[in-house]
């Protein structure tokens, strides 16, 4: 399985969380932890947040929208969904593959 | 609270994220695994915008010694009181807790003082090598008998030496060595004076009157006022010092040797 998220140490899983998040629309920094939260059920701290977005900005994977209040939105450019997608397929084969070897495929 | 962690970023991470920041901040109750979480933020922004803001490796590594030297000698300086006082060092046996703290304490100060010599021993290699290598031993000395304390008591572990005597040689040689170490730098003129001051002037008064503390001189009077105060200012000395090297922006632009 490849790393379409390089470099990123360990943040790669909360990016990967975060470019999740924004694949339905743009979205500020809470409404991002709010969603994560219930998507999987475990909190984002707002350090981890902001690290992993800084990260993503920085390589063009999301990208900053103007301020309402002080409240910044960000969402996923081109880049970000095309990595995202690919991302997720690799995911997607490799939960296949442990499923196979432990016999519980759906037939 | 939110104020103070937004402190601990760097200016120019701050400059760029700190109104978002704040805001998502405010919109819950900070609980302490938030507060751990954005002080791991920032810590991972200080050594991210450094590392990402300087051109070559040389500077990269300079500026990495410069930031983890800062930041052991202040857990360093913290936990190593912390340990010495709630570890009760004795014949009748110590606390584990705070034994492991004070490991953990002299461990971040022998850190501490890889990262500062590495960033003074650029321009004078003699000088500060030389004077890491006291506290460097007193270091080890004092972990190695930390850790036999735990792992064979009062039993000898080396010759007729116990735990408990490696750790109080270990711990004067650290306290004499980091005087020196002190002294050292001050001459250097790169790392902060006040902590330097601090640091040194405490650990001198330390090895005037620990010898009479810890019954290694009986000839000396035990002299218990104050000496509180003085491992205070000891660990203060460390501490001021990882904060001075932190804050200040002039350490960061001292030339390595041949760059001037």
């Amino acid at each position: 399985m490849e790393a379409p998220i390089p470099e990123l140490g360990r943040f790669a899983e909360p990016a990967l969380l975060i470019l999740v998040s924004l694949s339905d629309g743009p979205k500020h920094g809470y409404a991002i932890m709010t969603d994560v939260e219930a998507g999987t059920g475990r909190p984002m701290g707002p350090g981890t947040l902001y690290g992993a977005l800084a990260r993503l900005e920085r390589r063009g994977l999301v990208e900053a929208l103007a301020p309402v209040d002080r409240r910044r939105p960000y969402r996923l450019t081109g880049q970000g969904a095309t990595i995202l997608a690919e991302q997720l397929r690799d995911l997607a084969e490799f939960a296949q593959f442990g499923l196979r070897r432990l016999n519980q495929v759906p037939k | 609270m939110r104020r103070v962690l937004l402190r601990c970023y760097p200016a120019a991470w701050r400059a760029r994220y700190a109104d978002e920041f704040e805001a998502l901040l405010d919109e819950r109750p900070l609980g302490p695994f938030d507060v751990a979480d954005v002080l791991l933020g920032a810590l991972d922004a200080h050594l991210h915008l450094r590392g990402a803001s300087t051109a070559t490796d040389v500077g990269r590594g300079f500026l990495m010694s410069i930031r983890i030297g800062g930041y052991a000698a202040v857990a360093g300086g913290i936990l190593w009181f912390l340990g010495f006082l709630t570890a009760q060092f004795g014949p009748d046996g110590t606390d584990p807790i705070g034994l492991w703290t004070m490991v953990a304490g002299t461990a971040g100060i022998l850190v501490a003082l890889v990262g500062l010599s590495a960033v003074q021993a650029r321009r004078f290699p003699k000088l500060i090598w030389g004077a890491f290598a006291l506290p460097m031993l007193g270091t080890v000395t004092s972990i190695s008998g930390m850790v036999a304390m735990q792992v064979v008591g009062d039993e000898p572990f080396i010759g007729d030496i116990s735990g408990w005597a490696a750790w109080a040689i270990g711990s004067l040689t650290l306290i004499a060595g980091s005087g020196l170490f002190a002294a050292a730098s001050w001459r250097t003129r790169v790392l902060s004076r006040p902590g330097l001051g601090l640091l040194g002037a405490a650990a001198l008064v330390l090895l005037l009157i620990s010898p009479g503390i810890l019954g290694l001189a009986p000839w000396l009077p035990p002299v218990e006022v104050g000496f509180l105060v003085v491992l205070v200012l000891f660990a203060a000395g460390w501490v001021l010092l990882g904060v001075g090297v932190l804050r200040s922006d002039s350490v960061a632009i001292v030339p390595a040797a041949g760059a001037s």
